[in-house]
């Protein structure tokens, strides 16, 4: 039988539909994010096979159950993949359903993590993930060893407080800056506040956070809406990867800021005081500073500078964020602030 | 000949090769799987290296994902990935030979 493969656009009702009808009959929920969904249609024009992407990974496939085991699967992945190579994105990644994984293994994809019951994490790099680890074993250092990941969009006294409280209580604590550009302050920026900002703090070894930890690959409802179940699963996965991460460094506690106004991040803590334990690693959350009886947030920074009351905040921030804040460098990141619609994170 | 940037060519489909190549510094970086791994594992290989050495590729991060390509299908998805990483897939195509 001959297949037509074509590109399903957003407004495309017609064929919504029997997008949607498909991946309901497969059991599977079509995501909220996605860049590009392509179907497979038969001579009758039925929606046989579907497939999509999203940034640097691969989604939402189903393959009608009348038509499994004639390889439609192999050519979905071949157009995504050859499309996501036309955009220069070869390192891609691929969640599907546990049972489904060895279908993907077929087709030189490896599994790095997986969330029993619910999701199986792939990449098309044999052992990428095990030589991260690797690289970061390097930076292993002896006696206890501590943990945070920190987006610090921009970095605050509430991060600073964080990493010093874990420096004071730990032998070596290696830190962790997301590297993904999802956010309003470039990763440079980020990066360089960050690394002043602890300068002083002789134990803390900064990492850049690379594509296995709260990226869109392995975490997009942290940087795009979605819903409870969707970013609990995301979680749950990098999670997942974070404990091989933890392993590889010897990390046997992570720090993190409570959340009291986050919905993703507070519930991203909640998962991980429930997870991180299970695999021996304790989860220490640590009590917002306040500046003026008011909590201090990343959030709240950016909205200030947003309505252009930067000099509200100076006690909320460290002396070298705020130097950069009235540098002539930091004029872009004030930019794009001020243009932002939605500054606080959901 | 030396590649430029990332490029990817063939499918995954039964019959054929999905070839990606990628920028290396440290001379050819071969990953290959098969689906006939174990009786065409070695031909596979040696054909995929015969075609790069005969393109002057010397430098290199080469995928293969084999689905049982003859050897004349992996010829022509290395040639292709490699034209395509330098740029040269547009016109005058040299196919079976080099680009000098």
């Amino acid at each position: 039988m001959a297949y037509t493969l074509s590109e399903i656009r957003p407004d495309d009702q017609r064929n919504r539909k029997k997008l949607l009808a498909l991946l309901e009959g497969e059991g599977i929920t079509l995501d909220g994010n996605l860049d590009y969904t392509c179907g497979l249609f038969d001579e009758n024009y039925q929606l046989v096979a579907t497939g999509s992407t999203f940034g640097c990974t691969l989604r939402c496939f189903a393959v009608d159950h009348g038509h499994q085991g004639e390889g439609l699967l192999n050519q979905v992945v071949s157009h995504l993949m050859e499309r996501q190579a036309e955009r220069e994105i070869l390192h891609q990644f691929v969640y599907t359903k546990c049972q489904s994984a060895k279908f993907f293994q077929d087709l030189g994809f490896y599994e790095i993590a997986r969330v029993e019951g619910t999701l199986s994490f792939l990449e098309n790099r044999r052992g990428g993930f095990a030589s991260f680890c690797k690289q970061l074993e390097k930076d292993r250092r002896p006696g206890k060893s501590g943990a945070i990941v920190m987006n610090a969009n921009p970095f605050t006294l509430g991060h600073q407080g964080l990493v010093e409280r874990a420096a004071a209580e730990c032998d070596t604590v290696h830190l962790f800056v997301l590297s993904e550009e999802a956010s309003l302050v470039p990763f440079a920026v980020r990066w360089k506040l960050v690394t002043e900002g602890v300068a002083h703090l002789k134990n803390v070894i900064c990492h850049p956070s690379g594509p296995y930890m709260i990226s869109s690959a392995t975490f997009p409802s942290y940087f795009l809406k979605d819903e409870q179940t969707v970013i609990a699963g995301h979680a749950k996965l990098d999670l997942a990867l974070f404990v091989s991460i933890a392993q590889a460094l010897g990390v046997t506690v992570r720090y993190v800021g409570e959340e009291p106004r986050s919905l993703v991040t507070g519930l991203y803590n909640q998962i991980m005081a429930q997870e991180l334990p299970k695999a021996g690693i304790q989860c220490v959350e640590v009590p917002r500073l306040q500046a003026e009886g008011q909590v201090i947030s990343a959030s709240t920074v950016r909205q200030a500078i947003h309505d252009g009351r930067l000099e509200e905040i100076k006690d909320q921030l460290p002396q070298t964020t705020w130097d950069f804040f009235h540098s002539s460098q930091a004029q872009p990141v004030i930019d794009a602030i001020r243009g932002s619609a939605e500054v606080i994170h959901y | 000949m030396e590649i430029l940037k990332p490029a990817m060519a063939g499918t995954l489909e039964s019959s054929d090769a999905q070839v990606t190549v990628e920028p290396g510094t440290d001379g050819i970086q071969l990953t290959l799987s098969s689906s006939v791994m174990n009786q065409y594992g070695r031909q596979i290989k040696a054909t995929v290296l015969e075609t790069l050495e005969r393109l002057g590729v010397n430098n290199a991060q080469v995928t293969v994902v084999d689905k049982g390509a003859l050897d004349c299908t992996l010829k022509a998805r290395v040639e292709c990935a490699v034209f395509r990483s330098c740029g040269q897939s547009a016109a005058n195509i040299p196919w079976g030979g080099a680009v000098r």
